[in-house]
């Protein structure tokens, strides 16, 4: 080969690679900033740089919205949803993680002056005072896209272009990785543009010493120095008077949100200094301040030592947009002006934990199963038993209540009776009918029974096999027990309870997590159907009004099937791990995974009695 | 502006087509103007001291060109007369120009070094003083571009060659920019002809350039930057590790010196043989050194050829050093008396050299290691030479050549202690960890994996250095690898373009501090 045909065959070369690396760069786009749609996956782009990408998803969306939220990472527990519903807008939660209020502001310009906007909201979080203007790394979270900022959109782009063919790589690996439940590259919904915490939401949440286990940053909160700056202070609030004086332009409805912020975390400031921070913020604008009441104190309202939960964000708008049905704190949330802002702070410095007992509670819960005349099982009793248990409770004044009734305490707030229990039997059997039935009419008790819904009305044989079972009540008998108000029909599955040896499949359903080798799609599909199936025939077929409380058949769960419960409207779940449970108002993960005692031939009254006495809790 | 950024590339890419598309006469010209962009991007306003020694050289070379025409011209009869008539001044030219150089190399390298020394002094003298300390920022290649350039003065002094008159080309040949970072230490007679010439397109000369500057990208990028990591790891707080783990610092420092400062020559000489310059050669196989003078012979060459020609021969030929052979000849009977001289020349040359590498007690002792293991195996050769014939040892075996080769290379090793310690004393204390603490199952219980380098990067170093050795081994024994090359089929011509190419981006442009996606946002 001539030395000119090598040199032509090495520039080709350098050339057909260069160009194939900024082609890959350009074709899979991991930050979303090229206008090109072909691999889009927005939920990845917005985690690796919510800045460019939320951006460059609006430009394609922008007409599905008329209103934004804007702010730091703990904006996404405002819940756009709730916002939408208050307001009858369409919100987008622009959520930037680490955003100071230079971002917001470079947002807010943009938005104001290229889309149409209803409502503009805007959250300040206390860090807003230490930091203004955070230095971007080069590609990812803190640099702004170049439609906000000025910069040449083609200098943007080049370093999108000729960056490390490493970052396009690594999306499609998460690509092949992804799965349904949010993982840590794809911590975005970009539908709402909030964090998605479906999984984080589903976990069950109860016991305080269980859950500072499983958080251990709130039993030892890191060590930090914070401090206010001048710098930080005059530019936040500068950024805010320019957004105000922006929206009061162009008509646009202006609301600033303060988010609470976690007691330990606020401590390790100055108080004067947050003092003249909200103090001067308050000369700037109104605004609606949660930062700092008896929620502060509530590790069981936070993700972590800085982000609040979404049911927080709940109950913050509910106090916004004056919404007594839900369960919100007396001291959470309250409007300032400048009027008020003196006297506001005063209060804000006596803050202080709500008494446990005025916001939680303890609740045990009876699991059983078949009334049999021998009880010899583990799982059986003898009506004698379960009638001596049952006068045992009457006798001490426990009051037995349904699974709706510790909604309504969580939810709403309302109060539970002194001494309340919940009684639970699985599976339908007929014995519940018979035995069980009169014996709580009598005693004045309530309870819940959990049928499997391909079961209801078996009496000599399982489903139609010729195998025997144990008999079941049917839907009329059902209905009836309903009718009489002393029974709740809930859910133990529709056919996800399956009896193994009577079944033909290779791979019988005995719970509700995934079969082997089984696609997400399809289980979820699967689970979804077998949870509508229930609610409909319980429904139709014994009246109960609402079916959204589920059993776990033999207790299994997992974080995608109860995610999918919960996308299917069952938001109590019961499951077979044995304790006491700690409801928390204005926490509804406090209604999940709630732990049953087994009740069975070989537990005696004493034994009941001390497992539901309130000592326990 | 450092070789393997792109803005070099492009410097290069840029310059290699307008030098290739001007008229002959003025393609110079091209490379004065990249090597100031060259200079000013990355040495800013340091450039007035390149200025500054062109100017220096370029008015002493003028005047000292005039004596020689003067004594040229002189009929025969009167030469030796105007000879000696303009002797002084000559000397005098000579050592203002030398002195207006080392003395602005010695404020701006090494001023801090004697002030921290000299700072007790003047504490005794005068309580509370302060020696002022220069802040001026050392330029960028000064340590090349003065010696080349006083190497010129004392060239013309010696009447080796007329000096240039036009300022511009003195310039040229004072900055060119391929050779500011790394050097060679190049001669004016050799260089400056090439870089006036005029030239048609060679595409060899392209092609070959080409070739040798991605080997040296791969030596400096794919093994030295890698080696790197674990080094600063080690070697900057060897404290916290045991003496094997220090020993593999050292190893690693040896390959990442020889891998950066040999690739760094490398893409000096390949972007030079793109104008279709011939650099001189600065490396030749230095791990294949016989013994630590060999090693000097094959390692920096062009350093060490400096000091030969404008240090070593003028001190042996000084009147002092006559008169101490004399002396020595006359008292100390045998070779012994003859060497002395010779040595002790030897070694003020490696301290000389130990000094020029930096301002710091360490490489007062990096020549001291250097000098008296040369002087000392100089002065006892005639025993060895004794012992080898008395122990029947065939010096011209394979494993004799070995044993010499290992030697050389332990030798070398431990003096590479004393370069990258922190300070003398740690280097020291850090070679008797590697004998009394070694603690070697440091070597094979992970340990390794914790010093900045995953097991991947070992496997890439280990490859990278193998393939190196390789090529070495067959440069060395055989020759060429070019040739060898040229004579497969296109195809195989390919790959080697894509594999060398594909391999430079994956494993050297491609950095190893990559954060992956999943890092970025942990807690959701």
């Amino acid at each position: 080969m001539s030395s000119k045909k090598w040199l032509v065959l090495f520039c080709a070369t350098v050339l057909f690679l260069g160009a194939a690396v900024l082609g890959f760069n350009w074709l899979v786009d991991p930050y979303g900033v090229f206008s090109h749609k072909t691999l889009e996956w927005a939920s990845y782009e917005m985690t690796l740089n919510p800045r460019t990408a939320k951006m460059t998803y609006l430009e394609e969306h922008h007409q599905e919205y008329d209103s934004y939220l804007l702010g730091c990472s703990s904006t996404s527990s405002f819940p756009v949803e709730s916002l939408n519903e208050y307001l009858d807008a369409s919100f987008y939660n622009m959520i930037m993680y680490g955003a100071d209020m230079l971002d917001v502001e470079e947002q807010a310009v943009y938005l104001l002056e290229h889309y149409e906007v209803k409502n503009l909201v805007v959250n300040v979080y206390l860090d807003n005072a230490k930091d203004y203007n955070t230095l971007p790394d080069p590609l990812r979270s803190y640099t702004m896209p170049a439609q906000t900022t000025g910069e040449s959109s083609a200098a943007f782009l080049a370093k999108y272009l000729f960056m490390d063919p490493r970052h396009s790589l690594d999306k499609l690996t998460a690509w092949y990785e992804d799965t349904y439940l949010p993982q840590s590259f794809d911590v975005f919904d970009a539908e709402t543009g909030a964090y998605d915490k479906s999984a984080r939401d589903a976990e069950a949440i109860g016991d305080m010493d269980a859950y500072l286990e499983s958080y251990p940053v709130f039993a030892n909160y890191p060590e930090a120095t914070n401090s206010t700056n001048e710098e930080a202070i005059s530019g936040t609030l500068d950024a805010l008077a320019h957004i105000r004086d922006l929206c009061e332009e162009k008509g646009v409805n202006f609301l600033v949100l303060c988010a609470p912020v976690y007691a330990d975390y606020l401590d390790y400031y100055d108080w004067d200094q947050v003092a003249d921070f909200y103090t001067r913020l308050a000369e700037v604008t109104p605004y609606w301040d949660f930062s700092y009441s008896s929620v502060s104190f509530e590790p069981r309202y936070f993700y972590d030592e800085t982000h609040f939960r979404n049911c927080v964000g709940e109950m913050a708008l509910a106090r916004v947009f004056g919404d007594d049905s839900i369960y919100i704190p007396e001291d959470f949330g309250v409007y300032v002006t400048q009027d008020n802002v003196q006297a506001h702070l005063e209060d804000m410095a006596q803050a202080a934990p709500l008494a446990e007992e005025s916001y939680t509670a303890n609740v045990p819960v009876l699991m059983y199963h078949h009334i049999d005349e021998e009880g010899n099982d583990d799982v059986n009793i003898s009506s004698e038993l379960f009638e001596a248990q049952m006068a045992a409770l009457a006798e001490e004044g426990y009051t037995a209540v349904f699974p709706d009734d510790l909604a309504a305490y969580v939810y709403e707030g309302k109060a539970l009776p002194d001494k309340p229990v919940v009684i639970t039997f699985d599976d339908g059997y007929l014995s519940n009918y018979e035995y069980a039935w009169p014996i709580l009419e009598k005693y004045g008790m309530k309870a819940t029974i959990f049928v499997i819904g391909s079961t209801i009305g078996n009496t000599e044989h399982y489903k139609d096999t010729d195998y025997p079972i144990t008999p079941h009540f049917s839907y009329e008998q059902g209905a009836e027990m309903v009718a009489s108000g002393v029974i709740s029909i809930q859910s133990h599955t529709y056919d996800m309870h399956q009896w193994a040896p009577y079944e033909d499949s290779d791979q019988p359903r005995e719970n509700i997590l995934a079969l082997e080798g089984e696609s997400e799609e399809d289980y979820r599909s699967l689970l979804s159907a077998d949870c509508q199936k229930i609610r409909q025939v319980i429904q139709e077929g014994m009246g109960e009004a609402s079916v959204h409380v589920m059993a776990y058949p033999s207790g299994q769960f997992d974080t995608l099937s109860q995610v999918t419960l919960l996308e299917n409207g069952f938001d109590i779940t019961f499951t077979t791990q044995v304790g006491s449970n700690t409801l928390i108002k204005g926490q509804p993960q406090s209604l999940l995974g709630l732990h049953r005692y087994n009740m069975n031939e070989s537990v005696s009254v004493e034994q009941m009695l001390e497992w539901v006495s309130p000592a326990r809790g | 502006m450092s070789f393997t950024t792109l803005p070099f590339l492009l410097l290069v890419g840029l310059s290699v087509v307008v030098y290739y598309l001007l008229p002959q006469r003025v393609q110079w010209m091209a490379l004065l103007a990249a090597s100031m962009v060259f200079y000013c991007v990355g040495g800013g306003r340091t450039v007035v001291y390149v200025f500054y020694t062109a100017a220096t050289v370029y008015a002493a070379g003028r005047v000292l060109g005039h004596y020689n025409e003067l004594r040229r011209a002189a009929p025969k009869e009167e030469k030796k007369a105007i000879t000696a008539k303009y002797k002084p001044y000559r000397r005098a030219v000579v050592l203002v120009a030398c002195l207006a150089n080392f003395v602005l190399l010695y404020v701006l390298k090494y001023w801090n070094f004697t002030a921290d020394l000299l700072q007790p002094l003047a504490d005794a003298l005068s309580p509370g003083s302060q020696i002022p300390l220069s802040e001026l920022v050392l330029p960028l290649g000064i340590s090349f571009f003065m010696f080349q350039s006083v190497g010129y003065v004392i060239d013309v002094y010696r009447d080796k060659y007329q000096p240039e008159k036009n300022f511009a080309k003195l310039l040229l040949f004072v900055s060119f920019f391929p050779q500011m970072v790394q050097g060679p230490i190049s001669r004016f007679d050799q260089l400056a002809p090439q870089l006036l010439a005029g030239r048609k397109v060679d595409y060899t000369d392209l092609k070959y350039g080409i070739q040798l500057a991605m080997w040296g990208y791969f030596k400096k990028m794919v093994i030295a930057d890698r080696a790197a990591v674990l080094v600063n790891t080690v070697l900057d707080d060897p404290w916290s590790h045991s003496g094997s783990i220090i020993a593999v610092g050292v190893l690693f420092y040896c390959i990442q010196l020889y891998g950066d400062f040999s690739g760094g020559i490398d893409i000096t000489r390949g972007v030079a043989r793109m104008f279709g310059i011939d650099l001189a050669e600065n490396f030749r196989r230095p791990l294949f050194s016989t013994s630590l003078a060999d090693f000097w012979r094959r390692w920096h060459i062009t350093l060490g050829a400096w000091m030969r020609d404008y240090v070593f021969y003028p001190l042996s030929l000084s009147k002092p050093f006559g008169k101490l052979g004399k002396f020595t000849r006359r008292h100390i009977k045998g070779k012994l008396g003859k060497i002395i001289p010779t040595s002790l020349a030897t070694f003020i040359i490696y301290f000389i050299i130990g000094i020029w590498h930096g301002a710091n007690w360490r490489y007062v002792a990096f020549g001291f290691w250097n000098g008296t293991i040369i002087t000392v195996s100089l002065l006892l050769a005639p025993q060895f030479l004794r012992w080898k014939e008395a122990l029947h040892i065939n010096d011209q075996s394979k494993g004799w050549h070995l044993f010499q080769l290992v030697r050389t290379n332990i030798l070398v090793f431990f003096g590479r202690y004393i370069t990258r310690a922190p300070r003398f004393l740690t280097a020291v204390w850090m070679v008797k960890e590697t004998f009394l603490h070694p603690n070697l199952p440091d070597l094979y219980n992970g340990t390794l994996l914790t010093l900045g380098l995953a097991g991947s990067d070992f496997a890439i170093l280990f490859c990278g250095v193998v393939t190196m050795l390789a090529v070495e081994w067959y440069q060395e024994k055989r020759g060429h690898i070019r040739p060898m090359l040229e004579r497969r089929s296109p195809l195989v011509q390919w790959l080697a373009i894509l594999l060398p190419l594909v391999v430079l981006f994956c494993f050297g442009v491609l950095r190893a501090d990559y954060i992956s996606s999943d890092f970025i946002y942990k807690q959701f």
